[in-house]
């Protein structure tokens, strides 16, 4: 792995977690995410992916788990920053996009009232800059920003729609880090592709690095520059996605790779002639 | 004493002649007027506490008692006068302390063991036995000491108590008298029936008492009923849907809402026997160190003050709607149904707001925007206290609040829990007025005496005065000491005459109204007469039969 | 179409609450008697051109009694309930919500309220109570304390529902979108608990009424001559049968009306949020 200047880190964890007495659900985990780099983060559910996102949020329950090691963004460690600091980290420095779009959001708010809600846990100003920065985000997802739009309660929507509202909101304060987790798993294979384009997307137009968790390698192929495969609390492989993809050293790497569909040889094959 | 006793001749005369005129009915009617046998069922409103006649205190046990016990005097519910049962004749000595019984011979208990004077002697010791805490024996034990019970013969007893007894040859009615032998122990019994059958919480089985002594005019053995069924029935709501349904013969006492009811669709049920013993009274705290303020005080202790008080409260009105008429205005601290003891030269207090508020005015009370204020320039505001769930009473206050709002007093009506009010009234003194019935069960002004003694606990407007507080007060002691100190009836009756017209003067207590005696007999039960004394129905109940219930009334559900 | 329907309804109950409410307000006008008279000579009556529902047992106008009845129930039952919906909200919310300890915090003190000896504790209270005191103050007290005391139940449901709350997804996500513990409370937990809360204030009204007319046994609740619609309701306890005299059970009627009116009238937003 080619080594990097701190400055270009946006991420750097070293970590070990441990719900009280149990076996260590993270062991000695290592990841760095550079400057708007797309890093995936492979693993099969119960592998640790999500401890690993509440890890770095601070939002393990800190009664139960037990986390060591460092987890360092922008010069300081998390691990070690008081509750108040994280949550001005929260949403502004680090965003996060859950699985479930329909779930993640209140189905008892109007979805402007939510928007509005995160952007002013971190802004001070007028509801004129809150509709404008509302208005910006919803047009970077490209969803429309109509009164009528954003009236609507989150159980009118698609679960596409439902997605890209997560994903406006997480954005709303241009964070440096976006942490997608399992963020296109519950969606139908094209929407979920719309969303992986606009993950592209977002991480070219705001230069925001993404850790994209996901247990699926193929969606994680599409988008990410360097791949981490997490395996019983371990990275055991990582490196550039077409390191990973073309030569997988890990027997749990190759198990993945397949396990990935593929094309029927003859379909295939009729395929190229017909081109 | 002389009318007294041409009253009660009188009466005799009169029952007399019934018993006559019935004899001859009878011979018109071939004699099948009366018919043997058949089962009288009613409810009893709880659960009897004991079949001892002797720990008896329960309504429940009492009736049992009536039923069952046979006694050596009886009260006759209808005449107030007192007979001979298992005793032929007595005699009471001058100092009171004395009785001696003449009793009936070759009278045997329900199991056949044969009844002599050491029964009575028997019961009488365990009534005064401390360690049996007989409630009954209360009444006798007037003084420190023990009983002395001299047996002169298989058929005569006397029996000597360690102080005088008020009233003490009435008190006997209340002896149901137990074998000194049998083996039943209190199951063997004198009196009409006997407990055959016992299903606690649903009901009890009496049946007839074949070694019953009494027998009618045509020498046919007492009772005519084979049985009486008592069923256990608190709901006062359930008790009036079977007998609706005719599957109870009686109600013994009913409220004057149900009576009416009753009455709008068969008149011939229901039995007003006219005003009872009981009365609804109402009395300030006169208490001296009550918490309460002086000025307070100084109303309530001012007879003018209680007496205006009582003017302007409109008994009619609260006899005519409260009770729907079935009440009389009282006169006093004696109903009117006490035959004996009623001072009838007393009238109930018409209702009189002007007199009232002159008579205040008089006292220094000025009225103002329509507010009575008194010397000091207090507004005239108090609370009257009754007990919560009972409608009657809560109505009464709430009429009671309204007239005295006429003259420009400010009442407001507090309902308390029976606990709290007690408290209240008998512990903290922590009231202004009070409105309570008053259950009076016996004839007897010696049975008032803790009611009107100043040293009293029951003493309720101010309870265990060391030494009488008003000269009034001290009056109404002398004349209960002299006419329980006396033998002699017309001077103990000029005594509390006396004392009834001072509690009307010094109105103590506001008398309001006296309640009458309601009950329903279906038209199954012959020899019915329904008085107004416990138990007004059933006092009879051996001259009481049922006839024969068709059964189509049975098919009904 | 449906809407259209929905809104007659709705506007028929915003009617309905609107004249018992005006008609409250003018008792003194349309009854000008006054709820304390007593005509005794006409007690217990049926409807008159001069007493419309009649006479109670006293002779009191019940129409005027109703009317009266309606200002102090209507005005005091609410408030009453809002009060112990927001008890419940507080401790059985907030308390399920913050977890762990909190939650077992606020369910202890859930069941040492349910477990108190309510009928003692009361007559307490009535025995700290001067015995003058105005009808007024005496049913303002007691709605107080209905509404201190009513929460108990709510709050236990309350407690599970926040408790699973705080573990949904959008909570997490409100929390990783770095929203405060408290406004995460009042604007993530609290409208969710909404027909929770709604239920509690609804099934409050009625119960409140009625228990306000059964305190009266401890000396508390309305007291003579002012008439609430508890004492009204309490008048039926002995009847037998509608048929006898139905307009004893208007009191009743008014009852059920102005509860499914309210009702009507404040579930339509529930129902948008829903």
């Amino acid at each position: 792995m080619k080594e990097r200047s701190p400055s270009e880190v946006v991420l750097a964890a070293h970590i070990s977690v441990q719900y009280g007495d149990r076996s260590p659900v993270l062991r000695g985990v290592s990841l760095e995410i550079g400057r708007g780099e797309v890093l995936g983060l492979v693993g099969q559910s119960g592998s640790g992916k999500s401890t690993l996102a509440m890890a770095i949020l601070g939002l393990l329950d800190r009664k139960r788990a037990r986390a060591e090691g460092t987890i360092e963004f922008d010069g300081c460690d998390l691990l070690k920053l008081p509750e108040r600091e994280l949550r001005g980290l929260r949403g502004r420095k680090i965003a996060l996009v859950l699985q479930s779009p329909l779930s993640s959001l209140n189905p008892a708010l109007k979805i402007r009232t939510q928007l509005k809600e995160a952007w002013r846990a971190h802004a001070a100003g007028d509801s004129t800059d809150c509709e404008a920065a509302i208005r910006a985000a919803l047009q970077s997802v490209s969803l429309p920003s109509t009164d009528e739009f954003v009236r609507k309660y989150p159980s009118q929507m698609s679960v596409g729609q439902a997605q890209r509202v997560l994903i406006a909101m997480a954005v709303l304060h241009r964070p440096a880090l976006l942490i997608a987790d399992e963020a296109t798993s519950a969606l139908d294979v094209i929407t979920q592709s719309e969303i992986l384009a606009l993950f592209r997307e977002l991480n070219r137009s705001f230069g925001m690095a993404i850790l994209y968790i996901s247990h699926d390698l193929a969606s994680v192929a599409g988008i990410c520059d360097r791949i981490a495969i997490l395996h019983e609390g371990q990275i055991v492989e990582s490196g550039t996605t077409v390191e990973v993809l073309t030569n997988p050293r890990h027997e749990y790497t190759q198990r993945l790779m397949a396990a990935m569909p593929k094309m029927p040889r003859e379909v295939a094959a009729r395929k190229a002639a017909a081109i | 004493m002389m009318d007294v006793q041409t009253k009660l001749a009188g009466m005799r005369t009169a029952a007399r002649k019934a018993i006559t005129v019935s004899i001859v009915l009878l011979g018109l009617l071939g004699g099948s007027a009366i018919a043997q046998g058949g089962e009288l069922r009613f409810c009893l409103r709880s659960e009897p506490k004991t079949f001892d006649p002797l720990k008896v205190e329960d309504d429940a046990s009492v009736a049992i008692r009536y039923l069952t016990g046979g006694v050596l005097v009886r009260l006759n519910r209808q005449t107030q006068a007192l007979e001979p049962e298992l005793a032929q004749s007595w005699k009471v000595s001058k100092d009171g302390k004395q009785i001696t019984f003449r009793l009936r011979g070759g009278v045997s208990f329900s199991d056949g063991t044969p009844f002599s004077a050491e029964d009575v002697a028997y019961t009488v010791q365990q009534l005064m036995d401390p360690a049996l805490h007989s409630p009954t024996g209360d009444a006798f034990r007037s003084g420190p000491g023990n009983v002395d019970t001299k047996i002169i013969s298989p058929t005569e007893i006397s029996i000597t108590f360690p102080a005088p007894v008020a009233g003490l040859d009435r008190q006997f009615d209340q002896v149901a008298i137990l074998s000194a032998h049998s083996a039943k122990k209190e199951m063997a019994v004198l009196g009409p029936f006997m407990v055959a059958d016992y299903k606690p919480g649903t009901s009890v089985l009496l049946k007839r008492n074949p070694n019953y002594w009494k027998s009618d005019a045509q020498g046919r053995k007492l009772p005519y009923l084979d049985s009486v069924r008592l069923d256990i029935q608190p709901n006062r709501d359930v008790e009036m849907l079977r007998f609706k349904r005719s599957e109870i013969d009686l109600i013994n006492s009913l409220d004057s809402e149900y009576f009416d009811k009753l009455a709008s669709t068969s008149p011939q049920l229901v039995h007003d026997a006219g005003p009872s013993l009981d009365s609804e009274q109402m009395w300030f705290n006169e208490v001296a160190k009550a918490p309460l303020p002086e000025f307070k005080k100084n109303w309530f202790r001012s007879a003018t003050f209680r007496r205006a008080v009582s003017e302007a409260i409109n008994r009619e009105d609260l006899s005519r709607v409260v009770f729907r008429g079935h009440a009389q205005p009282a006169a006093g601290p004696v109903s009117p149904a006490n035959k004996f003891w009623f001072n009838s030269s007393l009238k109930a207090q018409a209702y009189a707001p002007d007199a009232a508020l002159k008579a205040l005015q008089g006292d220094g009370f000025r009225m103002q925007n329509g507010t009575l204020i008194d010397k000091s320039g207090n507004a005239v505001v108090f609370s009257i206290i009754t007990n919560s769930g009972n409608k009657y009473r809560e109505r009464m206050a709430t009429m009671i609040q309204e007239d005295l709002q006429k003259i420009g007093i400010h009442v407001n009506v507090v309902t308390l829990d029976f606990p709290s009010l007690i408290e209240r009234m008998t512990q903290t003194f922590d009231y202004e007025a009070i409105l309570l019935g008053l259950t009076n069960v016996g004839l007897d002004p010696n049975e008032q005496m803790n009611v009107w003694l100043s040293s009293s606990e029951n003493h309720q407007w101010n309870p265990q005065e060391k030494a009488p507080e008003t000269a009034w007060e001290a009056e109404i002691d002398r004349l209960m000491r002299a006419q329980a100190s006396s033998a002699d009836p017309r001077t103990r009756k000029e005594s509390f005459d006396r004392v009834q017209e001072i509690a009307v003067e010094q109105s103590p207590f506001i008398y309001l109204v006296n309640r009458n005696a309601l009950s329903a007999v279906a038209t199954t039960v012959q020899g019915a007469s329904p008085v107004i004394l416990v138990p007004q129905t059933y006092w009879n109940a051996e001259q009481l039969s049922v006839k024969e219930v068709k059964s189509a009334n049975h098919t009904g559900y | 179409m449906r809407i259209l329907r929905r809104n007659f309804w709705r506007n028929l109950a915003c009617a309905i609450l609107l004249a018992v409410v005006g008609v409250s307000v003018a008792a003194n006008w349309l009854a000008p008697g006054g709820y304390a008279k007593q005509y005794r000579e006409a007690t217990d009556a049926g409807p008159t051109r001069q007493h419309w529902l009649g006479t109670d047992e006293i002779g009191r106008d019940r129409f005027a009694r109703v009317l009266y009845g309606t200002r102090i129930s209507l005005l005091l039952a609410p408030a009453a309930a809002l009060l112990s919906t927001l008890m419940a909200a507080l401790v059985g919310g907030l308390g399920g919500y913050l977890g762990g300890r909190w939650a077992r915090g606020a369910m202890a003190v859930t069941d040492l309220f349910l477990s108190l000896p309510w009928l003692f504790l009361l007559i307490t209270v009535r025995a700290l109570m001067p015995l003058n005191v105005s009808p007024l103050a005496s049913v303002l007290v007691t709605f107080l304390i209905l509404g201190l005391l009513g929460w108990t139940s709510a709050a236990r449901v309350l407690c599970s529902t926040a408790g699973s709350l705080r573990e949904s997804d959008f909570v997490r996500q409100a929390r990783a979108s770095g929203i405060r513990g408290t406004r995460l409370f009042w604007i993530h937990v609290l409208p969710n608990l909404k027909p929770v809360l709604y239920a509690q204030f609804w099934i409050s009204i009625p119960a409140f009424i009625l228990s306000e007319a059964n305190l009266g046994i401890l000396g508390l609740g309305v007291a003579e001559p002012m008439p609430s619609w508890g004492s009204l309701l309490k008048e039926l306890e002995g009847l037998v049968s509608v048929g006898e005299e139905p307009w004893k059970f208007v009191p009743l009627l008014l009852l059920v009306v102005v509860v499914t009116s309210f009702q009507l009238v404040l579930s339509k937003q529930e129902e948008v949020s829903a």
